[in-house]
C-alpha cells in the first residue's frame, strides 16, 4: 500500500460514498451547462465576457456575489425577517464550509485529508487534545450551526405564515424542488444530531453540540449513542447526495447561477430580442423566492395566480411553456423593479413571445411604400401615435401649446401615419415591427427636425430604444413643455386645484422619466402623491403587452388603481399616457392628460 | 285584500305597473328620484316605428295615474321583502316592491375619439331628441347641415368600454332619426355607419327598408374609427367600408352618435341585496328568462322594464303590467307561491 491509499483508508467509511457521489455528479452537471452556455453565447456577448474579466468590473462582480449572492442585500429591503432568513441559509452555510475548512486542515494532520474528510470533519477527528484553539474552533462551528438552523426554523415557519416574512403568497413548488428542500430542510438538524452523538462519544467540549452529546451518552449510555451516530452520518450523507443531485434540476441551481450571472451582467450582456444562452444563466439564477407574485396585479386584482415571472421561468427552463403564460403578463415591470436577483423578466418573456409569432407574408406592410401623410414643417417634429388619435383632447392640447409657444411643427401624422411598431414588438411579431420602425425611421429622417416630441410613452420607448436617430433628440410632451415653461415660452397660470398624477408604466419604468411631468403639473396646480407611485407605481391595466387577458380582468385593474388615486382626496387625476387615460379615466372619473391641464391653464 | 306596492322608477314601466296595480285595487306608491315622473320619455319627440309623439304616449300614462301616490327626489338605498330604504335613509314598508328604475344612457364623451364635447358638431341621438323638442336643429354655427352620418353601436356591442350587449333599440332609433333629419333637409346627404342592422320589432323592417328606397338615406356597414375636426368646424371621419373592404374618409356638417344602454349605476346598490343579483352587463338578472323574467329571487320584489335588459317603450309597458299582476298576485295569494 503506497502512501496516498494508507491516507485515504485513514479517512474513510462507507457512509462517505452517498456525498462523494452527491458532490461528484453536482459539479460535473455544474460544469457542464456553464461551459456549454458559455460556448454557445453569441461571439459579442463571449467577448464582451474575456474582455470583462480582465477589467476592474470584476472587483465590482465580487463584491456584488458577497452582498447578494451570501449577505441577500436586496431581500432584505423587501423584508428584514426574509432577508435574514436567506442570508442565515446563504451566509451561514459558506462560513461553516470555510470555518470548517480551517479547523479540519488544523487537526486532521495525518497526510492528506480528502473532501469527504472535512465535510464529516467530526467523525474523523481523533480525540481532542484540549488545546484554546481547538475549543474556539469548536464552539463558533457551534455558533454557525445554530445560525443556519435558525434560517431553517423560519424556512418552516414560512411555510406556514408567508405573511410575517413580508409575503402574502408563496410560490407553488414542483416536485423536485420539493425534494430538494425536503433534504435541504433535514441537512442541518441531522448535521447537528450527528455532530452532537460524535462530540458525546469523544468528549469534544463545545456549548451546543458537546453538551448535547454528553447529555446523550449520560442518558442512553455510549453504546446507544455509538449506534445512533452510524445512523445520523449514514442519514447527513445521503441527504446531502439527495439535495446536491437534485439541486441543478431543481430551483436550488440559483445558489451556484448567480454567482456567473452577476460577473456576466457586470461585464455588459444583456438578454435582448433573441434568445442566447445568457438568458439560461438568467432564468436558472432564479430561486424562485416568490417576491415577484405579490406585486403582480394579475395576481392582486385580477386572480390570475400561474402566470407570475417566478412561473414563467420555471415554465421556461423546464420546457413547458405555454401560450397562456408567455403571453399574460402587462410587462408593467413591477416585478422586475423588485427582483432580489434582478432578473430581466421583461425581456426573457418578450423574447419568449417570438417563438408563437407568424412570419408576415412578404406582401403585408406592401401598403407602407407611399405612405406620408405628413404636414407643416419645423424643428420640431410631434409624432401622436395611434392612441393620441384616439384621445383627440390630448392633440388639440398639443396644437394649442405648440400655438402659444409659436412653434412651428412638422405633424408625422396629424391626417394619419404609420404605427411606432411597438405594439407588435411586444406581441412577438419582432420582424413586422421592424417594418413599421424602417418606414417611420425614414420619414423622419427626410425631415429637418431637431427634435421629435410625442404625446405617446409607448411610441417614446420605441424611438429611444430601437429607432436609430441620430441628430433627432426624442423627447415626451411633459419633458418638452416642462422645457418650453422654463424657457418662458410658455405662460402658465397656477390654479387651486390638486392633481393626483399616475405614472405610465412605459414613461416611469420604462424610461425613467419621473419627475418631468410632477414639475410640469406643479406649474398649474398641486400634486398629491397616491400609494404607490414611481418605481412603484401600478398599471392601468390597458396594457397593449398582455394578450390574454379581456376587458373584465383590465377593468379590475383599473378599478383597483383609481382607488389609489381616490384615496389622495383629488378630483383629478392627471396622466401622461393616453393608453393610461381611456382606461383609468374609465374607472376614476375625471381624468386628463398632462396635456390638457397645461393647455387649459395657458396665460397671456 | 288590497295591499301596498312600492315602485321604484317612474318612468313607463313604472308608470304602468303603478296604473295596472291601481285598477286591480290596490295602494302603489311611485318612488322617482327626479323631480317629476316621466322618465326618458320626457326627453324624446317622437317613438319608432309609428312616429308617435312621446307626449302623447306620456299623457295617456299619467292620466291612469289620478290616486297614486308619488314621492319624487325620492332615491332608494336598498330593497329587501316588504321594504325600501331610501338614500336619505328613510324605510318604507309595502307588501311588494317593483323595481323599474330603468336605464342610463351611454356617455359618448368615453369614446373620446368621436370627440363628443370636443368638436363642435358632434351630437348623440339624445341631443337630437332634444333638438327636435326645441323646434330647432341645426349645427352650432346655426347653419342648416347638408350632410350628416350616424354612427351605430356607441356604446353598445363594444368591450373597450366594457358594453358587451346590443342595445337593440338604437337601430331603428338611428334609422328613425335618419328619416327626420332628411324630413327637415331633404338636400342633406345622410349616412348610417353600421356594423349589422338589428330591426327586431313590428314595422322596423320595413321602416329600415323605406328609409333606403324613399329617403335615399346610405347605409355603410363599417364602424368609424376615429373622428377629427376640420377648420372650418366640420367633422372628417375616417372608417371602413367592410362591403367592398376599402377604407374611407369622408367630411360631414354633423355626426351624431347612436348612444345605447348602459346598466344604471342606481343596480349596485341593489346588488347587495338579498337576492338581488346583476348581469355581467350590470342589468339586473331576473330569476329566469321565461315565466319568472319580472321576478327577483326575494319573494315579494318584482322587475320591470329596462332595469333587466335594454327594451323599447312597448315592452316596457308590457313588463310594467306584467310586474303588477305577479305583485298583485304575491299580496292576494297571502305572500305564498302565486307571486312567483
Amino acid at each position: 500500500m503506497d502512501g496516498f491509499q494508507q491516507d485515504i483508508l485513514t479517512y474513510y467509511d462507507h457512509f462517505v460514498i452517498p456525498f462523494t457521489v452527491g458532490a461528484a455528479v453536482l459539479f460535473a452537471v455544474l460544469a457542464y451547462k456553464y461551459c456549454r452556455w458559455f460556448v454557445k453565447l453569441p461571439p459579442a456577448d463571449r467577448s464582451l465576457t474575456l474582455r470583462g474579466l480582465f477589467s476592474r468590473k470584476v472587483f465590482g462582480a465580487i463584491g456584488e456575489v458577497v452582498s447578494e449572492s451570501l449577505l441577500h442585500r436586496r431581500i432584505f429591503r423587501v423584508n428584514p425577517l426574509l432577508g435574514y432568513m436567506h442570508m442565515s441559509l446563504a451566509f451561514g452555510w459558506f462560513l461553516l464550509i470555510a470555518v470548517g475548512w480551517v479547523e479540519a486542515s488544523m487537526h486532521l494532520t495525518e497526510g492528506y485529508a480528502p473532501l469527504h474528510a472535512h465535510v464529516f470533519y467530526k467523525y474523523f477527528v481523533p480525540e481532542p487534545t484540549g488545546a484554546a484553539g481547538e475549543r474556539v474552533l469548536s464552539n463558533l462551528m457551534d455558533l454557525l450551526l445554530l445560525f443556519v438552523l435558525s434560517g431553517v426554523a423560519l424556512a418552516w415557519f414560512k411555510r406556514m405564515r408567508s405573511r410575517a416574512l413580508g409575503m402574502k403568497r408563496t410560490t407553488k413548488h414542483v416536485v423536485g424542488d420539493r425534494i430538494a428542500l425536503t433534504a435541504l430542510w433535514f441537512v442541518f438538524p441531522v448535521r447537528f444530531l450527528a455532530e452532537s452523538a460524535e462530540a458525546g462519544l469523544k468528549g469534544i467540549p463545545s456549548f451546543l453540540t458537546g453538551n448535547l452529546g454528553e447529555a446523550m451518552v449520560g442518558a442512553f449510555g455510549s453504546q446507544f449513542v455509538s449506534g445512533f451516530s452510524t445512523v445520523a452520518w449514514w442519514t447527513y450523507s445521503i441527504v446531502l447526495a439527495v439535495f446536491f443531485i437534485a439541486l441543478p434540476f431543481s430551483r436550488y441551481m440559483h445558489i451556484f447561477t448567480e454567482i456567473p450571472f452577476i460577473f456576466l451582467r457586470r461585464f455588459g450582456l444583456r438578454s435582448g430580442e433573441q434568445k442566447t444562452t445568457y438568458d439560461n444563466f438568467q432564468i436558472e439564477a432564479c430561486s424562485r423566492c416568490g417576491i415577484c407574485i405579490d406585486p403582480c396585479q394579475l395576481q392582486a386584482d385580477g386572480g390570475l395566480n400561474d402566470v407570475q415571472s417566478v412561473y414563467f421561468l420555471r415554465d421556461r427552463r423546464y420546457h413547458k411553456l405555454s401560450r397562456r403564460v408567455t403571453d399574460n403578463c402587462l410587462m408593467c415591470g413591477r416585478c422586475e423593479a423588485k427582483c432580489p436577483v434582478g432578473i430581466e423578466l421583461t425581456a426573457l418573456r418578450l423574447n419568449s413571445r417570438e417563438k408563437f409569432s407568424a412570419l408576415p407574408a412578404d406582401d403585408r406592410y406592401a401598403y407602407l411604400g407611399g405612405v406620408d401623410r405628413s404636414s407643416g414643417s419645423g424643428r420640431v417634429g410631434y409624432f401622436a401615435g395611434c392612441m393620441t388619435m384616439l384621445t383627440p383632447r390630448i392633440l388639440s392640447s398639443m396644437e394649442k401649446i405648440f400655438e402659444a409657444a409659436e412653434q412651428s411643427v412638422w405633424w408625422a401624422d396629424r391626417d394619419g401615419g404609420i404605427c411606432c411598431g411597438r405594439p407588435l414588438k411586444l406581441s412577438g411579431e419582432a420582424a413586422a415591427a421592424r417594418r413599421m420602425m424602417e418606414h417611420n425611421r425614414a420619414l423622419f429622417a427626410k425631415q429637418e427636425i431637431t427634435t421629435l416630441v410625442t404625446s405617446c410613452p409607448i411610441c417614446l420607448k420605441v424611438f429611444r430604444e430601437d429607432y436609430d436617430l441620430a441628430g433627432i433628440e426624442v423627447l415626451h410632451h411633459s419633458q418638452y413643455i416642462l422645457r418650453l415653461i422654463n424657457e418662458g415660452r410658455l405662460e402658465v397660470v397656477r390654479q387651486d386645484t390638486a392633481f393626483a398624477y399616475h405614472d405610465p408604466c412605459e414613461l416611469g419604468r420604462g424610461c425613467g422619466i419621473y419627475e418631468e411631468p410632477r414639475d410640469v403639473i406643479r406649474k398649474a396646480g398641486s400634486i398629491v402623491e397616491a400609494d404607490g407611485n414611481r418605481e412603484d407605481a401600478v398599471c392601468c391595466g390597458a396594457s397593449l403587452a398582455n394578450l390574454e387577458i379581456g376587458e373584465e380582468v383590465q377593468q379590475q385593474i383599473a378599478a383597483a388603481a383609481a382607488v389609489r388615486y381616490r384615496d389622495t382626496g383629488a378630483s383629478v387625476l392627471v396622466t401622461s399616457c393616453p393608453l393610461c387615460k381611456k382606461s383609468i379615466g374609465r374607472a376614476f372619473g375625471k381624468t386628463a392628460d398632462i396635456a390638457e391641464v397645461i393647455a387649459g391653464s395657458l396665460g397671456g | 285584500m288590497s295591499g301596498k306596492v312600492i315602485v321604484i322608477g317612474g318612468g313607463v314601466a313604472g308608470m304602468q305597473a303603478a296604473a295596472t296595480l291601481l285598477g286591480m285595487g290596490h295602494r302603489p306608491v311611485i318612488l322617482e328620484k327626479n323631480t317629476r315622473i316621466g322618465g326618458k320619455l320626457n326627453d324624446w319627440h317622437r317613438l319608432f316605428p309609428s312616429l308617435t309623439p312621446a307626449t302623447e304616449v306620456l299623457e295617456q300614462l299619467k292620466s291612469r295615474l289620478d290616486g297614486v301616490e308619488v314621492l319624487t327626489g325620492t332615491e332608494v338605498q336598498a330593497v329587501g321583502s316588504g321594504e325600501v330604504t331610501t338614500t336619505d335613509g328613510r324605510r318604507l314598508e309595502a307588501d311588494a316592491v317593483i323595481i323599474a328604475s330603468g336605464f342610463e344612457v351611454f356617455p359618448a364623451e368615453l369614446k373620446e375619439e368621436y370627440g363628443y364635447t370636443l368638436y363642435d358638431n358632434v351630437y348623440t341621438t339624445v341631443d337630437i331628441e332634444r333638438m327636435f323638442n326645441e323646434g330647432r336643429v341645426c349645427l352650432a354655427n346655426g347653419a342648416a347641415p347638408r350632410s350628416i352620418a350616424f354612427l351605430h353601436c356607441v356604446g353598445s356591442r363594444d368591450e373597450k368600454v366594457s358594453q358587451r350587449h346590443c342595445s337593440r333599440v338604437c337601430c331603428i332609433t338611428g334609422v328613425k332619426q335618419a328619416m327626420e333629419m332628411k324630413g327637415l333637409f331633404p338636400d342633406a346627404e345622410v349616412y348610417n355607419f353600421y356594423m349589422d342592422i338589428r330591426m327586431f320589432g313590428p314595422g322596423y323592417e320595413e321602416m329600415y327598408r323605406e328609409a333606403q328606397e324613399k329617403y335615399n338615406i346610405h347605409f355603410i356597414r363599417g364602424r368609424i374609427s376615429e373622428a377629427g375636426e376640420t377648420q372650418d368646424r366640420r367633422v372628417q371621419i375616417k372608417a371602413e367600408d367592410t362591403l367592398i373592404g376599402r377604407p374611407l374618409k369622408m367630411t360631414v356638417d354633423m355626426l351624431v352618435l347612436i348612444v345605447g344602454m348602459q346598466a344604471a349605476r342606481s343596480n349596485v346598490p341593489f346588488a347587495g341585496c338579498e337576492g338581488i343579483r346583476l348581469r355581467p352587463s350590470g342589468f339586473l338578472e331576473p330569476a329566469d328568462s321565461f315565466c319568472s323574467n319580472v321576478c327577483s329571487g326575494t319573494p315579494g320584489v318584482f322587475y320591470a322594464g329596462t332595469a333587466t335588459a335594454p327594451k323599447n317603450v312597448g315592452e316596457s309597458i308590457n313588463e310594467g303590467t306584467a310586474a303588477a299582476v305577479k305583485a298583485a298576485g304575491y299580496i292576494e295569494s297571502g305572500k305564498g307561491d302565486a307571486g312567483r
